[in-house]
């Protein structure tokens, strides 16, 4: 009965809150959470629940994964919004379910928090989990990757339900390994593209094998620690692949699986790999290939995710990096076109952000691709200043800025094409200081 | 052409927090001034390097699992590198190197990870794993008879026991242990410490501090480093101290 009255009460709040025109975010979530936090119990759900998580592409493969099946027809309940942690989860939940708990669809689909899987799916009845990379990420908030991995793992021990994995990272095919019973462990790979590397290039994690401690031998790299491995010792890494991307094709945006050309509308590796996955996770619930092809072509997210603008004709890319990895996979698209170019990287150090910003030490700023004048913002727009000259970047040429509008208003003082790069609480309040600057009358 | 023989320790292993940063201001500010930076890595596996051959060695912090390996690896030269510190080759070493080089490490579990000893100073592992030293931290030490502000950031859960020669005073933040007074350890040629990553890329001062040393032990001089454009360091020093210092 308890539960009835919580759901009645944030419905009621859910109602005042769209009257005053807000979306309310996890709030709902937040206090029935604090009311019960055994309410997930109380939920009728029928259908398939899959979940994505992962350091880098959660909120870009959910939501491709939720467009695939609304393409198919389907209806999809999902948080597309990004708010993925148990509060999040739980108020997408209760926006759409009926008083007495049921919800009513044909799949639900959320991306999910590395740290919260075990506590969301303690009472949701997980159908598919789909886990695409780890990199390591706010350490001063997250602590070390590998406790992360060993919370998954400890959860997966008694998962029976699919597992979809991406087997060029060694740090989530290890995964496949924690329930040995479970028969639904399905890999996903890439095969090499034109920019992979002989060497680690970038940051990157899991150099040893979880299982015997040998150091693990790569045949290459794709980005950071992505790539085909396999450890010398024990083989661990040399998995049956369930789906795998050939003829990588950033240029024309394209790429094949199983015989099947996707064209899709993002030009970098790790969105090969995020859209892999969709691919794998459709076939598993024997989604019509035309129906996935036509999704993906037409899938774009625009939040700042690689979206593409014009400013006063200005061509204008912008893309979030909230840890090396992201960063790095960002300077690829850069460095990958000869054009031109200018680029801006606004670096905060809110608590969201992490307060420790020694992760930029990561990024690696070497033979930046025709990039002719850098500015910098952000509460710390001096740090990532020394970091890009440190490289061997001309210093005349890096123009830090405290102030957001005036480094916007400088860095487009030029008709260079730019590129954007801002971190977790600077994402926003840059698109939004381009868009006022992209609307205001020269 | 003067040069600089550096041996940067386990690069793949002991890179948790960016510390590759120290290492690239070192060649940066002695490449600026025309000396040449020679960089060895060592890992397991490699060739047995000569400490004594170096002018510097360099060593970070690294992930609990992988700091264990090396453990293992490192104690197998004690006896090189501690000739090489009383030959008085300058170490800079960065949170777990700093634990490794001093007697043991005592895990939460209790287990003990037996350190280099070549300094008297012990550490050991806060009981509650989720309570860690966190945060940006300011010091205050002298070199070179100046007194100079350090900045950095420190993320440890280790609190480090019986430091007779510390680093510096702490103005903002923890250091050895938590709300200590003190933070890391200091000899002439030895600076161990818990400000991780890109340490020396705010505090140009430090910097200078290790290539002079180096630079007068060994071609024996008392050489004055040319100064450089410190300007974006000028500006976040000046934005910190006062974002940090200020809260007090």
């Amino acid at each position: 009965m308890k539960n009835f009255f919580i759901v009645l009460a944030m419905k009621a709040l859910h109602l005042g809150l769209k009257i005053m025109g807000k979306n309310g975010g996890n709030f709902l979530g937040k206090l029935a959470y604090d009311w019960n936090p055994n309410i997930f119990k109380y939920f009728k759900i029928d259908c398939p629940i899959i979940a994505v998580t992962a350091t880098n592409g959660k909120t870009m493969t959910n939501n491709a994964i939720g467009y695939v099946f609304k393409t198919a027809g389907k209806k999809v309940i999902s948080n597309t919004e990004g708010n993925n942690m148990e509060t999040g989860i739980l108020s997408t939940i209760l926006k759409n379910c009926t008083l007495t708990g049921k919800v009513k669809a044909d799949y639900l689909v959320f991306e999910v928090d590395e740290g919260y899987v075990p506590v969301v799916f303690k009472d949701l009845k997980l159908d598919t989990l789909v886990v695409i990379n780890f990199f390591r990420d706010q350490l001063d908030r997250n602590g070390e990757v590998e406790s992360l991995i060993l919370k998954i793992n400890e959860f997966l021990k008694n998962y029976s339900g699919n597992l979809v994995l991406n087997n060029d990272d060694p740090n989530v095919a290890r995964l496949g390994h924690a329930n040995p019973n479970n028969e639904n462990v399905f890999y996903f790979s890439v095969d090499k593209y034109e920019h992979a590397t002989t060497n680690m290039k970038e940051a990157g994690e899991g150099k040893f094998c979880p299982f015997c401690n040998t150091r693990i031998e790569y045949q290459y790299y794709q980005y950071s620690h992505i790539g085909k491995f396999e450890c010398p010792q024990c083989h661990y890494g040399n998995n049956n692949i369930y789906r795998t991307a050939i003829n990588i094709d950033l240029k024309n945006k394209c790429f094949d699986v199983d015989n099947t050309t996707y064209h899709i509308r993002f030009n970098s590796i790790y969105n090969i790999y995020n859209f892999t996955a969709v691919i794998a996770c459709a076939s598993l619930y024997k989604v019509d290939t035309e129906i996935v092809k036509k999704a993906l072509s037409e899938f774009v997210l625009n939040n700042g995710r690689l979206e593409e603008l014009q400013v006063h004709n200005i061509p204008t890319i912008i893309n979030l990096a909230k840890n090396p990895t992201g960063a790095n996979v960002s300077l690829r698209v850069l460095n990958e076109d000869n054009d031109e170019k200018e680029l801006l990287f606004v670096l905060n150090d809110n608590m969201a952000d992490g307060f420790d910003v020694s992760w930029i030490w990561d990024i690696n700023f070497d033979n930046l691709n025709n990039v002719t004048r850098i500015v910098t913002s952000g509460t710390r727009a001096f740090d990532i200043a020394i970091r890009i000259k440190t490289s061997g970047y001309t210093p005349a040429k890096i123009e830090p800025y405290l102030n957001l509008e005036e480094a916007i208003t400088n860095l487009y003082k030029t008709n260079t094409k730019k590129y954007v790069i801002a971190n977790y609480t600077s994402l926003q309040s840059t698109r939004k200081e381009i868009l006022k600057y992209s609307e205001k009358k020269l | 052409m003067k040069e600089l023989k550096i041996l940067y320790l386990y690069p793949d292993i002991l890179e948790l927090y960016g510390d590759f940063g120290n290492i690239q201001v070192l060649r940066y500010r002695l490449e600026q001034r025309g000396f040449k930076a020679i960089i060895t890595p060592y890992s397991i596996g490699d060739l047995a390097p000569n400490f004594n051959d170096y002018d510097l060695v360099f060593a970070g912090g690294g992930a609990d699992q992988e700091q264990s390996i090396l453990a293992k690896d490192l104690i197998q030269y004690k006896d090189n590198i501690q000739q090489a510190v009383d030959d008085g080759v300058f170490f800079l070493l960065i949170c777990g190197a700093y634990q490794l080089f001093g007697k043991y490490y005592k895990g939460v579990e209790g287990n003990i990870i037996p350190g280099l000893e070549i300094f008297p100073y012990y550490t050991e592992a806060i009981n509650d794993r989720k309570k860690r030293c966190i945060g940006n931290i300011v010091i205050e030490t002298t070199l070179n008879n100046i007194k100079t502000k350090v900045i950095g950031f420190e993320n440890h859960g280790g609190q480090t026991f019986d430091v007779n020669t510390p680093f510096g005073d702490v103005l903002f933040g923890n250091g050895n242990k938590f709300g200590d007074s003190k933070e890391g350890f200091f000899l002439n040629n030895v600076i161990a410490t818990y400000l991780h990553g890109p340490l020396l890329s705010k505090n140009p001062e430090l910097a200078d501090y290790i290539i002079k040393y180096c630079l007068d032990r060994k071609y024996n001089e008392n050489i004055t480093l040319s100064a450089l454009d410190d300007s974006f360091e000028s500006c976040v020093r000046e934005q910190l101290l006062d974002r940090f210092l200020k809260k007090l």
